[in-house]
């Protein structure tokens, strides 16, 4: 099985090399039979990628210790549920399943397109296969997961106890789906520009896989939020740290994407801008990778092989440069047909939330990569940390806050006066109740709390600009139909399933908004070393620590459990359990903590430390409006699934535009 | 149309120079010294009082903890040439222990005590392991910092956490 897994690997780098040159040997010399054979490639490469995976987690679920990714990553005791995760667990495995996810997608698009558009398809494919034979580069001859151990040992060495978390499942997969789908816009970005069709082809034919990729990132920085929350047993879910970092500058970058991409839609603009966003999301995906797998930054995300990580970065220059030369080339065919006329226009919005956008991930990029160039310039190794990227995100998040809500509202081409103040007087009052009612209530002074009162009255006037969008919407559909409220909301909804998609979309992120700025002005924490029976009192809330006990849970696996009795006002409220896990053969025991959460706060306790006499460490954080940021990532969820949704209207109107650029370009574009 | 376009770009440039400003302000803010402890004692300018992260290797039996205060520690951490005196408030990360590599923040005393708000420890060591994973034979790593307490064991409880 593992010499088929190889084997197979070596075929897929074969076909994969030889498909990218003869699909474009084919459209260049317009050879039909060059170009059926090449169509073959994607399938094969797939086919061989997906025989080496199935060897690989087959390796893993029957325990074959011969190779040495798996008894790295395993060992007989693990959960079948683990072993299929920790095919992933390493530096091997998940550039293995890079690939895989790769290919397969790049399988998809072969099947979506290849009766369409013969111009940029083939040059989209090519691109994808090169790719491809870089990350298959790689994996035959420098991190090759079929790596033997002469002498098989009896057992492995098992997964990271802190990799041993339902969310091990989730996580990898989920922001590994969203960092290789931007590979496929990229590719048909290129493809367009090499074969000079440069209309918004391109832009409708991967705008849904543009919206999944992004989705699936966005999913992913929330669910590894959420893993950090429960898992690293620090009360946080975000430290900045560069891989954290390293998976948000694609999402901010790719977000910028998704939304001036509807102004080159619509009118015709942007056009060099948006090739540039998408290349420069593309090159993030790698450059996170880079930063994951160098070692160059250090992090908590950490994997084994330093070398590995100048691979990419040469592979990025290489990427940058070649986009930089392609783009500067094709600048005259990019001009825009129409121009900005207004500040005070939807238009100017959108390129004012661009550069926002920009900003923030420009900070971070900054902030992640500051030690390497001050210890280069300077000689001394200078960091930032979570200070740097509050002080200049916050503002630069709160400018963005405001344009979620003014984007959508305002008027195109040019706001006037009457349109501003019909569109804007509702929101701003309600803006203007909130800052009269929270101003009582919030704490003000600091800096954190002037700016978490700002984005609370922000979050409202968004939030009463989204309303008042859906409200408009549904009363004059209940004005023509006979409906009933609910029922004309879900019709108007689903009639305009992008526009109000986004909306919703647009409800999470205030949430999310309003959850990180409540949790981070207003948590606090108590750390206490307690006998048995001590108890102390953290907001409101009186904790008395009963008793430690230890558990065998399993043949490999002690908890110490501690029991807190948490009460309110006089009466129980809570028993919570933080417990330590000691797992045979890892030198390391894990927190598991115990968190209580509710809309207003979340109660979060750890079991730091405990000695032998039964006293214990105990470590209590109280967060507030935590909970918000996962209900804000569910509507997101739920709003980008009703965006992408597919939509008949949406497909017919496609279609006729398909036909009518097919007679815009009705011969091969001259060279 | 040629002062419109003009407008824009200065509109532009107004949000590039005020994230430009923002950058700027954080890092002259925000930012940390990052030294050894070689190369913290070598320096001829004094960073006392200025924010500081120093790596080094704890020195082995130089953890103190205060006896009313569990969660008061003095400990030392070293490299080739010199050593320095660390306190810190506060829970202690699992893995540290003698030997370990630490990275503490916080800023110089004039004492020549180094005032830590924070205590990480570096990778696991597994990780470092997993470098000559391959040529080793595994054996089976200890436990070796956390004894099982002599607790009395008692039934399981419902898995309660996640």
């Amino acid at each position: 099985m593992n010499d088929i897994g190889e084997f197979t690997l070596l075929v897929a780098l074969a076909t994969a090399i030889y498909g990218c040159v003869a699909y474009v040997m084919a459209v260049r010399g317009n050879r039909i039979d060059l170009y059926l054979s090449a169509d073959k490639t994607p399938l094969i490469v797939w086919g061989c990628v997906m025989i080496s995976s199935i060897c690989l987690w087959k390796a893993f679920l029957t325990n074959d210790f011969s190779l040495q990714y798996v008894w790295a990553y395993s060992n007989i005791e693990l959960d079948t549920f683990y072993k299929i995760a920790s095919f992933w667990g390493g530096q091997k495995g998940s550039l293995l399943f890079w690939t895989l996810l790769l290919t397969t997608y790049t399988v998809v698009v072969h099947f979506q397109n290849r009766k369409t558009n013969l111009r940029v398809v083939p040059y989209a494919m090519a691109v994808l296969l090169v790719i491809i034979t870089f990350f298959l580069f790689l994996i035959n001859f420098s991190t090759n997961p079929f790596e033997r151990i002469p002498l098989p040992p009896e057992d492995g060495r098992g997964l990271n106890p802190l990799l041993q978390n339902y969310w091990m499942v989730i996580h990898p997969p989920t922001l590994y789906l969203g960092y290789v789908g931007f590979t496929v816009p990229f590719a048909f970005a290129v493809a367009a520009l090499i074969s000079k069709n440069l209309d918004d082809g391109w832009i409708r034919l991967t705008r849904k896989w543009t919206l999944i990729s992004w989705f699936f990132l966005c999913m992913g920085n929330l669910f590894g939020a959420s893993w950090a929350y429960v898992e690293l047993g620090w009360g946080g879910y975000w430290a900045w740290d560069p891989v954290e970092n390293a998976a948000f500058m694609p999402l901010l970058i790719a977000t910028a994407f998704l939304h001036s991409i509807m102004i080159q839609e619509k009118k015709d603009m942007m056009k060099v801008w948006n090739m540039s966003l998408i290349l420069l999301t593309f090159v993030m995906t790698i450059f996170g990778t880079f930063i994951t797998r160098s070692g160059l930054i250090q992090s908590v995300h950490t994997f084994d092989e330093a070398t590995l990580g100048y691979y990419f970065l040469a592979f990025l220059f290489v990427i940058l440069f070649a986009c930089i030369v392609l783009i500067v080339n094709r600048l005259p065919l990019l001009k825009s047909k129409n121009q900005l006329d207004s500040f005070l226009s939807r238009e100017s919005s959108f390129l004012f939330n661009n550069l926002v956008l920009l900003g923030i991930a420009f900070a971070t990029f900054w902030g992640t990569i500051f030690p390497i160039i001050s210890e280069a310039v300077r000689g001394i190794k200078i960091t930032v940390g979570p200070p740097f990227y509050n002080q200049v995100n916050v503002p630069i998040g709160l400018a963005l806050l405001a344009l979620i809500g003014i984007g959508p509202v305002i008027a195109w081409r040019r706001a006037t006066l009457s349109n501003l103040k019909k569109n804007f007087l509702k929101p701003l009052a309600a803006a203007f109740v909130a800052a009269v009612a929270l101003f009582p209530v919030i704490p003000l002074g600091s800096r954190t709390e002037n700016y978490t009162y700002a984005t609370f009255v922000l979050c409202v006037f968004v939030m009463a600009c989204i309303i008042i969008e859906f409200y408009k919407g549904t009363s004059s559909r209940m004005g023509l139909h006979e409906e009933s409220m609910l029922g004309a909301l879900a019709t108007v909804t689903w009639r305009n399933k992008r526009r109000y998609g986004g909306y919703i979309v647009h409800i999470g992120v205030v949430l999310i908004f309003a959850g990180i700025a409540g949790s981070q002005a207003y948590g606090t924490h108590v750390e206490k070393h307690l006998n048995p029976g001590e108890s102390f009192k953290i907001r409101g809330y009186d904790i008395k620590y009963e008793k430690l006990v230890a558990v065998e849970a399993t043949s490999v696996k002690t908890r110490v459990i501690a029991q807190l009795q948490v009460s309110r006002n006089g009466s129980h409220y809570w028993t919570a359990r933080p417990e330590k896990e000691f797992y045979k053969g890892q030198n390391q025991p894990v927190s598991e903590v115990d968190v209580l959460s509710t809309i207003k706060e979340d109660l979060y306790m750890i079991l730091a430390d405990f000695r032998e006499d039964e006293s214990a460490t105990i470590k209590v954080y109280v967060n507030p409006m935590v909970s918000w940021m996962w209900t804000g990532g569910w509507i997101i969820a739920f709003g980008t699934m009703i965006s992408m949704w597919p939509d008949r209207l949406e497909q017919r109107r496609r279609l006729e535009r398909f036909r009518r650029e097919e007679m815009l370009f009705p011969s091969p574009a001259q060279e | 149309m040629k002062q419109k376009q003009v407008r824009f770009l200065v509109g532009s440039l107004l949000i590039v120079g005020a994230i430009g400003y923002l950058i700027t302000m954080g890092i002259s803010n925000t930012s940390t010294y990052f030294f050894t402890v070689d190369e913290l004692l070598s320096q001829k300018v004094s960073y006392e009082g200025s924010g500081l992260k120093v790596k080094g290797n704890v020195v082995s039996g130089s953890i103190q903890r205060d006896p009313n205060d569990y969660l008061n520690v003095s400990f030392s951490i070293e490299e080739k040439e010199s050593s320095l005196k660390v306190a810190y408030q506060g829970v202690t990360p699992d893995m540290f222990a003698d030997g370990r590599e630490v990275v503490v923040e916080g800023t110089l005393g004039k004492d020549g005590v180094f005032h830590a708000n924070t205590l990480l420890t570096s990778c696991p060591s597994k990780y470092e392991a997993e470098k000559e994973a391959g040529k080793m034979h595994p054996g089976t790593l200890g436990t070796d910092k956390y004894k099982e307490p002599g607790l009395k064991k008692t039934d399981a409880l419902p898995k309660t956490t996640i």
